[in-house]
C-alpha cells in the first residue's frame, strides 16, 4: 500500500478504464449539468490499489456482486483475488481458461465438489496447474474423479505449492508421494478421509519435502499407518495432528521420540549444531487414537513441545502426562479430554503444575480434577490466561474459589456442566483481577441473580451465561403473571418449543408433549417442566 | 524528548498551513521517510489534499498518538466514532489522502468502512450508492454472472 495514485495507472486496463471514465464524465457534465455535477463517481478517483484493499474486506459473494458493478471493478477484483473457492463439478472444465484469465493472481485455491455431483477429473486439474502457475495452496474436497495420475502431473507443475490439503478424495499413496516428491517447498500437509489408501499400499515417505514440512494433519484415515515414514522422516516438523485414525500409534510416537534422542546423540558426537535446533516439534494433537502412556512417554523426549492435546484417547493415563510434564517444561497449552475414562486426574495435573510454569492455556473436559491439583496449578502457573473446565463432577465451589483467589493473570474462564453454585460466582466477583471474559454453561447451581450480581460487580467483564437466557425469560413471565399478558407469553413458549424440536429431532414424542404443555398447561407448570427438561437434555449433551 | 516536540509544517493544496508535532506527523510513513531523509525541514506541500481533509487526518493521527496507552478496545471505539462521522464524499478524499500519506491504520479504517457499505448490496444498489455508471452490455453482465456462479460464497 501507500503508492501514489499515479502508480495505479501502471496497469494498462485500469488506465483505459479511467480514461474512459474521465472522457465520459466530461461529456455528461457538459450535456446534463444539473444531473451530474453533484453526483460524480468519486470511486473513480480512488486508486486501483485502494479499491483492491476495499475488496479484501469482502466475502467472495460480495466480491462477485462487486465484479458486476462496472468494468473497472471487474478488472480490479480479477487481479486482486488471491483466494478462490470453486465449485469443482465436471462441467466447470469449459469455463476454466476464462476463469483463470480473469483471476490471474490466484495463489490459494479450493476445489470442492458436493457428494451428489461428478467432480472435475485429471485433465481439468492438470489444466488448472498450467493456468495457475503460482499456486501456493490447494485444497481438494470431494474431488472423487481425480486419480494418482492427475495428481502426479499436477505436482510436477506446481513447484511453489506450500500447503496441500485433501479430503474425501479417491486417489492414494502414489498421489501423495508425487506431491511430496515434486513440491519441494511443501510446508503443510493435511489428509482427511482418503479412500485410495488400501491395505498394503505403498508407504508414504517425506520425499523431497522432508526438510520443508512443518505441519502434518491426518484425520479419519483407515490405513493411517502407511504415513509412518512420512511422519518420522519429516525432520523439521513443528506440528503433528492425528485425529481418529485407526491403528496403534504408539510406535510412530516412539520413532519420533527416538529420532530426537539419536539426533541429540549425534549432536554431541559431531558438535554439529550447538543450540540443538534439531528438536523442532512444538505442537502435538492426539485425538480419538489408540495411543497409550508408551507413546506419551516417547514424545516427552521432544522437549520443545509447547502445545499438547490429548483428547478422547482413553488409554492415556497420569503416568504419561507426568512424563510429558517432567520433560516438556516449555508447555504453554494443554488440552485434555478424559472421555470420562478417569485415567488422567490430579496426579498428572499436579506434575504439570510442578514442572510447567509457562502454562498459559488449560482445557479440561471430562477430567475429574479436584482442589488438590487445581490449587497447585493456580499457585504455580502464574501465566495462566485461559482456563476451561467442562463436564467434571469434581470441580465445585472449592476449586473455583481457589482459582479466583490465585489466578492473577487469568483473562478468560469457561465453566461448563460443573457442580458449582453461587458461592463460586461470589468468589469470582472479587478474584482474578485480569478477567475479561467468563462463560458459564449448564451450571445448574448458578442462579440468574448471581450472574446479575457479577455483572454489577465487574462492569467491564463480558459475561456469557445460559442460565439467565432460559430461566430469565420464564421467571419474568411467571412472577409478573398478569392475565392480560397471557396472549404475549404463549407465542414465546411455542417459539421455544420449535427450537426444542429442531435440536432433539430424535425424540419427537417428547417434543410433541412439550408443545401440548406449552399450549394448554398453566404457565407455572410450563416453566418448571421446561426447566427440568432442559436439564435432562443437558446431561445427555454435557459430555462434549 | 526534544525531537518529539519538533514541528513539521504541512501545506494543503488550498494553501492552508498546518503545524504538526513530529510524533503525530510520523504516523504518516511518507512523512516519516522524508524526516529520515532530512527533507522535512521546510514546509511540505501536499498537492492533492485540501486543508479540511488534512485537518481530519491530523485529528486522527493525534487520536492515535494520544491513545497509545489506552486499551485496544478503546481505540477501536474511537476509530468507529471517527469514521461514522464521515460522509461518503469525505470518505473518498480520506482514502486518497491516507493512501498518499501512507497512514496504514487510517487506510484500513476507511477501506473497511467502504466495504461495510458494500456488504450485502446488489450490483445495482452499489452503483446507486456510489454513482457508478454501468458500462456493461446486458450480454456481458450475463456472461460474468454465469462465471461467478462457479465461485463459492464462503470463506475457507
Amino acid at each position: 500500500m501507500g503508492q501514489s495514485p499515479s502508480a495505479a495507472l501502471d496497469r494498462e486496463n485500469s488506465f483505459s478504464d479511467r480514461f474512459g471514465f474521465f472522457s465520459s464524465s466530461f461529456v455528461s457534465s457538459d450535456g446534463f449539468p444539473d444531473e451530474f455535477v453533484g453526483n460524480r463517481d468519486y470511486t473513480a478517483e480512488i486508486p486501483d490499489d485502494c479499491l483492491a484493499h476495499v475488496f479484501q474486506f469482502l466475502s467472495p459473494g460480495d466480491r462477485n456482486r462487486c465484479s458486476l458493478v462496472c468494468k473497472r471493478w471487474l478488472c480490479v477484483d480479477g487481479w486482486s483475488r488471491h483466494r478462490f473457492s470453486l465449485n469443482a463439478q465436471s462441467e466447470i472444465v469449459a469455463s476454466l481458461p476464462s476463469l483463470f484469465t480473469r483471476f490471474d493472481s490466484v495463489t490459494k485455491l479450493t476445489l470442492r465438489c458436493s457428494r451428489k455431483s461428478i467432480s472435475l477429473n485429471d485433465d481439468a486439474l492438470v489444466m488448472i496447474s498450467t493456468l495457475c502457475r503460482n499456486l501456493e495452496r490447494l485444497k481438494l474436497r470431494g474431488c472423487r474423479e481425480i486419480s494418482d495420475k492427475g495428481m502426479l502431473a499436477f505436482a510436477q507443475n506446481s513447484k511453489y505449492l506450500r500447503k496441500f490439503s485433501c479430503g474425501s478424495c479417491m486417489f492414494g499413496a502414489r498421489a501423495l508421494n508425487a506431491v511430496l516428491d515434486y513440491c519441494t517447498n511443501l510446508e503443510e500437509l493435511s489428509v482427511k478421509r482418503l479412500r485410495g489408501i488400501h491395505d498394503g499400499a505403498e508407504a508414504i515417505g517425506p520425499g523431497a519435502a522432508a526438510s520443508s514440512l512443518k505441519t502434518i494433519c491426518l484425520k479419519e484415515l483407515v490405513n493411517g499407518q502407511s504415513f509412518e515414514p512420512l511422519v518420522v522422516g519429516a525432520k523439521n516438523l513443528k506440528a503433528l495432528k492425528i485425529i481418529h485414525c485407526l491403528g496403534d500409534w504408539d510406535r510412530v510416537l516412539e520413532l519420533i521420540g527416538n529420532r530426537n534422542r539419536s539426533q541429540k546423540e549425534n549432536l554431541y558426537l559431531n558438535n554439529y549444531d550447538s543450540n540443538g535446533s534439531n528438536d523442532h516439534l512444538m505442537e502435538i494433537h492426539l485425538e480419538r487414537l489408540q495411543v497409550s502412556d508408551a507413546g506419551l512417554s516417547a514424545i516427552s523426549k521432544c522437549t520443545k513441545i509447547q502445545s499438547l492435546h490429548i483428547l478422547k484417547s482413553p488409554e492415556c493415563s497420569n503416568y504419561g502426562l507426568v512424563c510429558v510434564a517432567e520433560h516438556c517444561k516449555l508447555l504453554k497449552k494443554l488440552h485434555v479430554d478424559g472421555w470420562r475414562a478417569n485415567r488422567i486426574g490430579d496426579e498428572g495435573l499436579a506434575a504439570v503444575a510442578k514442572h510447567c510454569p509457562n502454562l498459559e492455556e488449560l482445557v479440561l473436559v471430562g477430567v475429574n480434577a479436584t482442589y488438590l491439583s487445581l490449587e497447585a496449578i493456580a499457585s504455580n502457573c502464574s501465566k495462566l490466561e485461559r482456563l476451561a473446565l467442562c463436564g467434571s463432577g469434581t470441580i465445585g465451589n472449592a476449586e473455583i474459589v481457589c482459582i479466583a483467589a490465585k489466578c492473577m493473570a487469568l483473562k478468560k474462564l469457561c465453566i461448563k456442566g460443573c457442580p458449582i453454585s453461587d458461592i463460586a460466582i461470589e468468589a469470582l466477583g472479587s478474584g482474578c483481577p485480569s478477567l475479561t471474559k467468563i462463560k458459564l454453561r449448564k451450571c445448574r447451581g448458578v442462579s440468574c441473580e448471581a450472574g446479575e450480581w457479577l455483572r454489577e460487580q465487574r462492569g467491564s467483564l463480558v459475561i456469557n451465561m445460559d442460565t439467565c437466557e432460559i430461566d430469565g425469560g420464564f421467571e419474568a413471565s411467571v412472577s409478573n403473571g398478569g392475565i392480560h399478558e397471557a396472549g404475549m407469553d404463549y407465542p414465546q413458549v411455542v417459539g421455544q418449543v420449535t427450537t426444542g424440536d429442531a435440536s432433539t429431532s430424535s425424540n419427537g414424542g417428547l417434543a410433541l408433549l412439550r408443545s401440548k404443555f406449552g399450549l394448554f398447561a398453566s404457565r407455572n407448570l410450563v416453566a418448571c417442566t421446561f426447566r427440568r427438561w432442559t436439564y435432562g437434555d443437558d446431561t445427555s449433551n454435557s459430555n462434549l | 524528548m526534544a525531537s518529539t516536540l519538533k514541528k513539521i509544517i504541512l501545506k494543503s493544496c488550498d494553501g492552508k498551513i498546518l503545524e504538526v508535532e513530529e510524533a503525530v506527523a510520523v504516523q504518516s510513513q511518507m512523512i516519516k521517510n522524508m524526516i529520515e531523509d532530512d527533507c522535512a525541514n521546510e514546509e511540505i506541500p501536499l498537492p492533492d489534499i485540501t486543508g479540511e481533509i488534512l485537518s481530519m487526518i491530523i485529528e486522527y493521527c493525534k487520536m492515535h498518538v494520544d491513545g497509545e496507552n489506552n486499551s485496544n478496545n478503546e481505540l477501536i471505539a474511537r476509530d468507529a466514532d471517527f469514521i461514522t462521522r464521515v460522509d461518503l464524499n469525505t470518505l473518498y478524499y480520506l482514502i486518497v489522502a491516507a493512501n498518499f500519506l501512507n497512514v496504514k491504520s487510517l487506510l484500513d479504517l476507511t477501506c473497511q468502512r467502504v466495504a461495510d457499505i458494500i456488504k450485502g448490496k446488489s450490483p445495482e444498489e452499489i452503483r446507486l450508492t456510489f454513482n457508478i455508471k454501468n458500462d456493461f452490455t446486458p450480454e456481458e453482465e450475463e456472461e460474468i454472472r454465469k462465471k461467478n456462479a462457479w465461485a463459492f460464497d464462503y470463506k475457507d
